[in-house]
């Protein structure tokens, strides 16, 4: 790769990093697998980078690699069985301040408690993890292109065009899929409960 | 949502690992194909992925002179066949023995497996079995401004004497409609419709039916293997008010399309990679164990792993081809089974069969001839050129789409040429063929410049060779849709305004541009009325700051100087369902009315209107009523009988309509 076209690349790298990792989540990888995927995708994409990153096209091609990923993940390993093997960051029954919701997922700024959780030790594991479920329990209402949808569309950001080549699907597809499902989500009472969920 | 979008931003991200990722990037082979780079842990892992690069030279095996599996050429081989028809009597040779075929399935599916099982990704991602026949946003297909009718059972079709499954069907007196797997029966010949008889339909679900006399067929998803499995069930009307089952067969392939030619039915089923119990890397194994694991896997798969079976009668699955009716096609071509299979309406488990070892993802249909496709969508090549860049790096066919023509007789089909035309082929509706000639309406693609292009084909001897073209057709914008005539095609690319350009084709090798209308928005579906009309079915803005459905209809007696004549908008967030589903559109030429189905969201609830448009003084006069709510909005049909009147099929009913 050309010098210039390696710092656009590194540049892209940086800047789309949170989005792709947000996105990975949002599709439905657990917060570990998230980082790996969208690093495999990136890492996928600087092969082919001289030839998609004319911008238009760029970043349907790099969140279509993404669903790939994921889809290759998904169909060979968790998937199958899906449930969460990095458990939600145990509540200390004991700890003042959280009147007694022992199923609830670990909450934000309280750091402290996951301090010596060997691999987990990061200081946002337990957020990304009680985020990353509560994501999960609300798009599970819908199906998976429906849910794809939503991701590439509503919170990426996509244009309708790029999401409908990420996806593989016409725009008209994009189009009545995005609204039934936003409409889906927004009839959906599971949504109340994330509110207790992270703040 | 809001809660959602709460959640998207707080999500916790580190800054990216750009240095790690370059380097993992740096350590990809460019040479070689490889697999699913799947960094484990971020940083840490850079190094011992170089290591998996490395370990990953002692993979590359078959790649280079095998990959052409079965070869060509009949052979002197085959000793004792008995005399058969010979289903490919072009380029492409049938497999010699099952071990052959195994050998270039295996071949090709070692370029594919990685340390987690196939590594490739798989490219028809979200098509559900019966998207493809539930055909997609894209117009539609007819002679140069001729009227384009109904099928005599009632539905709206791409190719006149060619019908196409729906969800439901006439005779004329009798009206059969399906609503998942339930069938029911109508007589429609008095005042008012009359309820007959229902069944349930065993073991499918998202039936879609064909009538043949008062055989019944319905084709859809298998019940147990939604995704992967195809059920057809035949029904006897001979008494209406008690259908009954006569036969079932259900295939281990996805369903691409069905269409029927007379009493001779014909679907086209495609298999993915098999599902090989395949190993991944864990404590107990490392990466490169378990890719080597999962070669020795598929070295062992087996024939049956690899070829699609049938039931009949749900009883024993037994194998739909014989090896020596599948043919290994270039191996740009995704590894996989597409087969062909045809069968009489009243007979469908007595069926013809034979299959391509790849995976094409459209399938067309003329009157006499069938065209597989592969897309030659970009993306798909582009991920597979990570992987392939090795050996293939030469021909790697990015961006180019591959076509097999296959000759129709009653329930045979026979490959008689194969060609291939850079760019994109979006799907059916792209294609269509006239006097010997297939059109072809192309996307770009990585191999093309920044334009879509009609090219023409003719058959020489058993090549598709290319005829002539037309390039620079809306430059930098999408292929919305095309209507084909005998001598001409209409064409909508969009990209803020719709432009719709007329194509002259009179001279197939000289494709002429002959007009070009702008206005704004685009049409989705193009119907043509007569000689001087036509709908567009599409979106645009509503006028009011909005964006929704809109219906234009436009003067096309002189194609070169097509008019906009009126447009009807039906406000923001409406859509109408022909742009995605032609089904929903009817054309009533007695009565000088189109009915059909638009869409509109209030707040979270789906309403279904029919849109009932005149023509009258030269303009359309419309109006609309709510019928169908929900997911039931898909269901509504409005059906044409022979004796001209109507019938409303919505979720639950099936009544006259009055127009």
């Amino acid at each position: 790769m050309e010098p210039e076209d390696e710092k656009a690349y590194a540049d892209y790298v940086e800047q789309s990093w949170p989005t792709l990792v947000r996105a990975a989540v949002f599709l439905g990888a657990r917060p570990h697998e998230a980082e790996e995927l969208a690093q495999a995708t990136l890492v996928r994409c600087y092969t082919g980078w001289d030839r998609v990153s004319s911008a238009d096209d760029r970043d349907a091609y790099v969140y279509r690699m993404l669903l790939n990923c994921l889809r290759d993940v998904r169909r060979t390993r968790w998937w199958k069985d899906r449930q969460y093997d990095v458990p939600p960051e145990p509540v200390d029954p004991g700890q003042p301040g959280q009147p007694g919701q022992p199923g609830q997922p670990g909450q934000p700024g309280q750091h402290g408690q996951h301090g010596q959780h060997g691999q987990h030790g990061h200081p946002d594991t337990a957020e990304r993890i009680a985020v990353a479920d509560a994501v999960h329990r609300a798009l599970a209402a819908l199906s998976k292109p429906a849910r794809d949808v939503v991701v590439l569309r509503y919170f990426v950001q996509l244009t309708e065009r790029q999401t409908a080549e990420a996806l593989g699907v016409p725009p008209g597809t994009v189009k009545s899929r995005l609204s039934r499902a936003l409409a889906h989500l927004a009839a959906n009472d599971h949504l109340l409960d994330l509110s207790g969920g992270t703040k | 949502m809001t809660d959602l979008e709460r959640l998207w931003d707080d999500y916790p991200t580190d800054p990216a690992p750009t240095r790690a990722i370059l380097a993992a990037a740096h350590g990809r082979p460019r040479a070689r194909r490889r697999l699913l780079v799947r960094p484990l842990l971020s940083a840490g892992v850079v190094t011992a992925l170089a290591g998996a690069f490395v370990t990953g030279v002692f993979v590359s095996g078959g790649g280079d002179g095998g990959g052409d599996g079965g070869s060509p050429g009949a052979g002197p081989g085959g000793g004792g066949d008995l005399p058969r028809h010979v289903a490919f009597q072009a380029d492409l040779a049938p497999a010699k023995s099952c071990a052959d075929l195994l050998r270039a399935y295996v071949d090709r599916g070692l370029d594919q497996v990685g340390p987690w099982g196939w590594g490739m990704p798989d490219l028809k991602v979200y098509e559900s079995s019966l998207s493809a026949l539930s055909m997609k946003r894209d117009a539609a297909a007819t002679p140069g401004t001729v009227r384009q009718n109904s099928s005599d059972t009632g539905t709206n079709v791409q190719e006149t004497g060619v019908d196409e499954p729906d969800t439901v069907k006439t005779d004329g007196t009798l009206l059969a409609v399906v609503r998942g797997d339930e069938l029911t029966t109508y007589d429609v010949t008095g005042s008012s419709t009359r309820r007959l008889g229902s069944l349930r339909l065993p073991g499918v679900a998202d039936a879609e039916i064909l009538l043949s006399g008062d055989t019944l067929v319905a084709v859809g998803a298998d019940d147990g293997h939604r995704d992967t499995g195809t059920r057809v069930v035949t029904v006897s009307l001979a008494d209406p008010t008690q259908p009954s089952v006569s036969d079932q067969v259900a295939y281990d392939a996805r369903l691409v399309s069905a269409r029927q030619h007379g009493s001779a039915i014909r679907i086209v089923l495609a298999s993915p990679l098999p599902d090989l119990d395949f190993v991944s890397p864990g404590r107990h194994r490392t990466t490169r164990q378990a890719l080597a694991e999962n070669r020795r896997i598929v070295e062992r798969s087996t024939i049956d792993d690899w070829l699609p079976t049938m039931a009949v009668d749900d009883g024993k699955a037994t194998d739909l081809l014989d090896c020596g009716d599948v043919a290994v096609p270039s191996d740009a071509i995704a590894v996989g089974t597409t087969s062909v299979v045809g069968f009489a309406a009243d007979a469908p488990a007595k069926v013809d069969a034979i299959a391509l070892a790849g995976q094409t993802d459209i399938a067309y249909e003329s009157a006499d001839h069938l065209y597989l496709a592969t897309s030659g969508n970009a993306f798909v090549d582009c991920i597979r050129c990570p992987y392939q860049a090795g050996p293939l790096l030469g021909r790697r066919n990015l961006g180019t789409s591959y076509l097999f023509d296959f000759a129709l007789d009653g329930v045979r089909a026979t490959h008689v040429a194969s060609g291939q035309v850079e760019g994109v082929i979006r799907d059916r509706w792209s294609m269509d063929e006239a006097g010997g000639v297939l059109r072809v309406a192309v996307a770009p693609s990585s191999e093309t410049g920044p334009f879509n292009a009609i090219v023409t084909f003719a058959r020489d001897a058993q090549d598709l060779v290319e005829r002539g073209r037309l390039d620079h057709l809306g430059r930098n914008e999408e292929l919305q849709s095309v209507r084909w005539f005998d001598d001409l095609a209409l064409l909508v690319t969009y990209r803020q305004v719709d432009p719709l350009y007329s194509v002259d084709l009179t001279d197939t090798a000289h494709p002429r541009l002959i007009g070009g209308l702008k206005v704004p928005g685009f049409s989705a579906y193009l119907h043509p009325l007569g000689k001087s009309r036509m709908i567009g079915v599409g979106e645009g803005p509503d006028g009011r700051g909005g964006w929704g459905a809109r219906i234009g209809l436009f003067y096309v007696r002189d194609v070169r100087h097509v008019r906009l004549v009126n447009a009807i908008s039906y406000g923001s967030d409406s859509q109408a369902l022909a742009g995605g589903d032609p089904r929903t559109f009817t054309w009533l030429p007695s009565h000088r009315t189109i009915l059909t189905v638009v869409e509109r969201w209030a707040g979270d609830r789906r309403v279904g209107y029919l849109s009932v448009l005149r023509l009258a003084g030269g303009r359309l006069h419309e109006h609309r009523m709510a019928v169908e709510y929900g997911d039931d909005v898909d269901l509504v049909r409005a059906v044409p009988m022979p004796d001209g009147r109507v019938v409303l099929v919505t979720g639950e009913k099936a009544q006259f309509f009055e127009l």
